[in-house]
This record gives structure tokens, C-alpha cells and sequence, in this order.
């Protein structure tokens, strides 16, 4: 029991799985208890939760999970190409400047984005894509920066010796390196594209998507349904996240991150 | 053995480097040339040895290319021009480095390592092949040939880093403490390589340096002492050559380890300590 307690100890798996399981059936329970007790219903409960998810399925809850991951998957495929572009090419000293600058630019606020968008793009998607494109690429230029920040002098020194010039060190060293952290920083800002991809998505409103949902459910103050959703979205990112590790241990080996 | 000395292999003339206005080494100067002995082909082995830090690391980026000195300046023989006595300043990629991490590419096995070293090289793709089962085989990797560097133990990373800079590079190789962390097996397989080196060319130069000096006296025919010299009763606080053994002149090179070999060991250690 003391072993519980010890930092760094390591336990068998068995030991893990009963404490994560206390902690499930904790929270479970807390939130039964915390349901039956208030009566002013501030928390729904775990069946007026249910209900919401039925509710939510009849409508179509499918399709709307469906239609914002496919929107999330587009923007992170155009920011991480552009990003991938501006950053790889941050080792010339001439484009420095470029790549360093794009980096600054997550400080911009996104009101002033999305207005300057409006007046470029009618389709509101597109205009979705577009509010995450931008915001995306900056965090992810960030982070490809301090990737190659981080590769060690002897890595770029061992492919100089082997008469690689230096075009070839940037391919050899950065780019063929690295590609296993290039999904690894997609993961890691994959957080504040999902979040931001909601938000843009009940701010501009379209055609559905679960932004489109949750803002609905707003209106009517409906708990169950609203609690329903954020479990929804928090296990669809979860599960995008999940499926990134997976591709990346797959297909990379040698990528021990 | 009687031996001759011909044209120039590698002249260092009043070299230092510094990191940030720190000069971590000065006025280094040497001159190594090509041995000659009729009947056989020799290269030439040089030792640097020196306690921590006092600049072998930084000696070897220098005479590799790798770092810009602040003055003087390192030449090596020229082999693309005919004359005999061409120099030229060595530049990246000139000269093998297996540096003291033993750094290899992450992304690539064993065997994709030792393509990619082969890859400028005029060989057809089966002669490549066997050249690199030959070196799997007498190097104990064949098993490991599909694994990753972040799958390998330190010693097998070091024979990789080794075996990866023999197939790449061309006269010139630099091993920054080549012999640290290996079993006795790895130490006498490294051994035979540096004598498989110098004796495929005369202009083969193996330039290493190591912290265990019996061991640089028993291999080397040249060895180099780096140290803080003691400049008017003070000790300066940057590198510099502070003694030259030559092992050929004393008659101590290509012999078995014997008494002189063992009191030349000494010697050196105590020209260490006062640096
Ligand atoms: N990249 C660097 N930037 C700044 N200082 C450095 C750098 N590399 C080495 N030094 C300094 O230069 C000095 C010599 O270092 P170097 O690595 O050449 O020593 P060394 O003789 O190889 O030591 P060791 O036997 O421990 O490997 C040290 O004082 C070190 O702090
Ligand atoms: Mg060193």
C-alpha cells in the first residue's frame, strides 16, 4: 500500500488498473451524489446526460461528428503544409525573418482575422478553414521551430562528415530526421485546433458540426444535453489523438519520443 | 624498421579556436608526413592524448572542418591534382569524424547507414553489398543489421559510427576517443581496423585520441600531448601542444609493447599532469 504512495515507484499493471479504476468509479460516483443533491440541477444527471445523448443521436449526432473532424482534418492538412514549408526553410539566414514572423503572429487577436476573411470569402466553411488555417499555422510553425532548435550540432556535424552538403543535412538531418516529430507536433497542437475548431464553428455559424450543436443547445438550457456534447467532442479528440500516437509508433519505429 | 619520410599528409600552422571570445585553444602547430617503408604500405597513426578538456574535441572539429579556427589554419594533401606536394585547406566532409557520442542518423538501420556512406562511391550495387556483409560479419553486427541506432548498446553504436566513416571517408579519419566503453573484443576489432586503414594506402591517416595511454603507445607512431602550458611560472587556461612523441625516430613504432614502450607510457603521463 506504501508502494501507492512512492514517488517514481513503478507498479504491475494489475495495481494500475485497479487504481484508474477507483478513480473512474470515483468520479462516477461524486457526480451521482453531487446530481441527487443539488436541487437547483446546476449539474444534470447521469440520466438527464443520457437522455441528451439519445436526444443529440436522433438529430443526427453522426453526421455533425462527421462534418467537424473532416474540417479539422482539412485545416491541419494546409497549416502543417505551409507550416512544413515556412519552417523547413528557416535554416537559410535570407528567410529567417519569414518563419520567425509567422511564429510571432499567434499573439493576433481573431476578431481582427475573421473580419479581414469576411471580406475575402462568402462560404462560410471555407471561411471556417481559413480562421483555422491561420491560427493553426502559427502555433505549428512555432513548434517546428523549436524542433529543429532542438536537434543536437553533432547530428548536423556526423551528416557533414559523410559529404552530405548542406542541402543534403537539411533533407537528411530535418527533414527525413524528423518526420516522426512532425506528427508529434500535430498531436500536441491538436488540442487547441479542436477547441478552436468549436468555437469557430458556433461563432461562424454554417451547416452543422458540433459548434453548430452546442450553440443550439445553449438556447434551450438544456444541461443533459450540453454535458452529453462536451463528452462527445472531448472523446472524439481523444480519439483523433489516440489514432496520431498509433500512426506515428506504426509507421516509425525508431521514433521513441 | 627503416622508414623514409615523403610529402606533407597534414600541416596545422598556428592554429586556435575560441567560442565566443573564448579561446579554448592556441597556437597549435604540427606537420605530419607521409611514411615511407619499402615493401609495404603504411599509413600513419597519430595519438592525441591530453587531460579533459583541454581541447582534443575541439582540436578534432578544427581538423575536420567543422568549426571555422580563429587564426591559422589546417592543410591536407591534395589528391585530385597530380603534383605530389598539392595542399589544400581541409573543409567539411574532406575528413571521416567519428565524434565521442557516437552520432548516427536515427531514422536509419545498420544497413541503411552503410549505403548512405557508400553512396558517392564508384561501386556497383553487388559489389556495395558485399562490401557491407563483409564489415557486418567481421564487425559481429550482421545480426543487428536491421535495428535502429535508438535499438543498439553503446558499443555497437560506436562500431556502426566507425565502420560508417571507413566506408565514407577518403585518406583522412578522426575518432574522438574511439576506444572508450568497449569489451576487450571491440577494443582488438577497432585495433585491426585502424591497421586494415593504414595499410590499404600510404597516405591513409588515422588520427585518434584516447585517455588510456598505453594504448596510444602501443598504436600510434606519433603522439601529440594537448595541455594548458605553463607560460612564466603560470598556467594558461587554453589548449595547446605541450609535448610530441615521435615513436618512429625512438624506434618504438610498428613493435611490440615492450620496457621502453612502458617507461615512454610514464613519461607521458607525467608531461599530462603538469598540464
Ligand atoms: N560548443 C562549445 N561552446 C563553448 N565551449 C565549448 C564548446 N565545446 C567545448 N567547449 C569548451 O572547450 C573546452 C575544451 O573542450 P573539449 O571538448 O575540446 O575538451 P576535450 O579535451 O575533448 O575533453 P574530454 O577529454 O573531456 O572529451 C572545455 O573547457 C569546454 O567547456
Ligand atoms: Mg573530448
Amino acid at each position: 500500500m506504501k508502494k501507492f504512495f512512492t514517488p517514481f515507484e513503478k507498479l504491475s499493471t494489475a495495481q494500475l488498473a485497479v487504481i484508474n479504476g477507483s478513480w473512474v468509479a470515483a468520479l462516477f460516483l461524486f457526480w451521482y451524489i453531487f446530481g441527487m443533491a443539488s436541487d437547483t440541477h446546476l449539474f444534470p444527471t447521469l440520466g438527464q446526460v443520457w437522455e441528451g445523448f439519445l436526444g443529440l443521436y436522433n438529430e443526427g449526432l453522426v453526421v455533425h461528428v462527421f462534418s467537424s473532424v473532416w474540417l479539422c482534418l482539412r485545416a491541419i492538412f494546409i497549416s502543417i503544409f505551409i507550416s512544413l514549408f515556412i519552417s523547413y526553410l528557416s535554416p537559410i539566414p535570407l528567410l529567417q525573418f519569414v518563419s520567425k514572423t509567422v511564429s510571432k503572429l499567434r499573439y493576433l487577436p481573431l476578431t481582427g482575422i475573421t473580419f479581414y476573411l469576411a471580406m475575402m470569402i462568402n462560404s462560410g466553411r471555407t471561411m471556417q478553414i481559413w480562421v483555422l488555417v491561420i491560427f493553426m499555422s502559427t502555433y505549428l510553425t512555432t513548434s517546428l521551430i523549436g524542433m529543429i532548435k532542438d536537434i543536437p550540432q553533432e547530428e548536423f556535424d556526423h551528416a557533414r562528415t559523410l559529404k552530405c552538403n548542406r542541402w543534403e543535412v537539411l533533407l537528411q538531418v530535418v527533414i527525413l530526421g524528423r518526420v516522426d516529430y512532425v506528427l508529434e507536433i500535430i498531436r500536441q497542437n491538436l488540442a487547441i485546433v479542436w477547441m478552436m475548431l468549436v468555437t469557430v464553428e458556433s461563432i461562424l455559424v454554417a451547416s452543422g458540426g458540433l459548434g453548430f450543436l452546442i450553440k443550439n443547445s445553449d438556447k434551450f438550457m438544456n444541461h443533459g444535453r450540453i454535458v452529453a456534447l462536451q463528452l462527445v467532442i472531448l472523446a472524439c479528440g481523444l480519439l483523433i489523438d489516440f489514432a496520431l500516437v498509433k500512426t506515428r509508433t506504426v509507421l516509425f519505429r525508431y521514433s521513441k519520443i | 624498421m627503416n622508414y623514409s619520410l615523403h610529402n606533407t599528409v597534414l600541416f596545422v600552422e598556428n592554429l586556435s579556436v575560441a567560442y565566443d571570445d573564448r579561446v579554448v585553444i592556441k597556437n597549435i602547430n604540427f606537420e605530419e608526413k607521409n611514411v615511407v617503408i619499402d615493401g609495404r604500405t603504411t599509413g600513419q597513426t597519430i595519438a592525441i592524448v591530453g587531460r579533459s578538456g583541454r581541447g582534443k574535441s575541439t582540436l578534432f572539429k578544427a581538423l575536420t572542418g567543422l568549426v571555422q579556427p580563429t587564426a591559422g589554419s589546417v592543410l591536407i594533401a591534395d589528391t585530385t591534382r597530380s603534383d605530389i606536394n598539392a595542399a589544400k585547406a581541409v573543409k567539411e566532409g574532406d575528413v571521416g569524424f567519428v565524434d565521442q557520442k557516437y552520432t548516427l542518423f536515427r531514422n536509419k538501420t545498420i544497413s541503411q547507414t552503410f549505403e548512405f556512406a557508400l553512396r558517392h562511391k564508384n561501386m556497383s550495387k553487388a559489389e556495395k553489398n558485399d562490401l557491407i556483409k563483409t564489415y557486418l560479419d567481421s564487425w559481429g553486427l550482421e545480426k543487428f543489421k536491421d535495428q535502429y541506432p535508438c535499438e543498439l548498446s553503446g558499443g555497437q553504436r560506436q562500431r556502426t559510427a566507425i565502420i560508417e566513416q571507413i566506408l565514407s571517408s577518403g585518406h583522412y579519419m578522426v575518432l574522438d576517443e574511439p576506444f572508450s566503453g568497449l569489451d576487450v573484443g571491440n577494443i582488438e576489432s577497432v585495433k585491426k581496423s585502424f591497421r586494415l586503414i593504414t595499410t590499404q594506402h600510404d597516405l591513409n591517416t588515422v588520427i585518434f585520441s584516447t585517455h588510456d595511454i598505453e594504448l596510444a603507445v602501443e598504436l600510434a607512431d606519433s603522439i601529440y600531448v594537448i595541455g594548458y602550458p605553463t607560460l612564466n611560472g603560470n598556467i594558461a587556461d587554453y589548449g595547446t601542444i605541450v609535448k610530441h612523441i615521435d615513436l618512429k625516430k625512438m624506434g618504438l613504432a610498428w613493435s611490440e609493447f615492450d620496457s621502453q614502450h612502458l617507461q615512454l607510457v610514464k613519461e607521458i603521463k607525467e608531461a599530462m599532469l603538469q598540464s
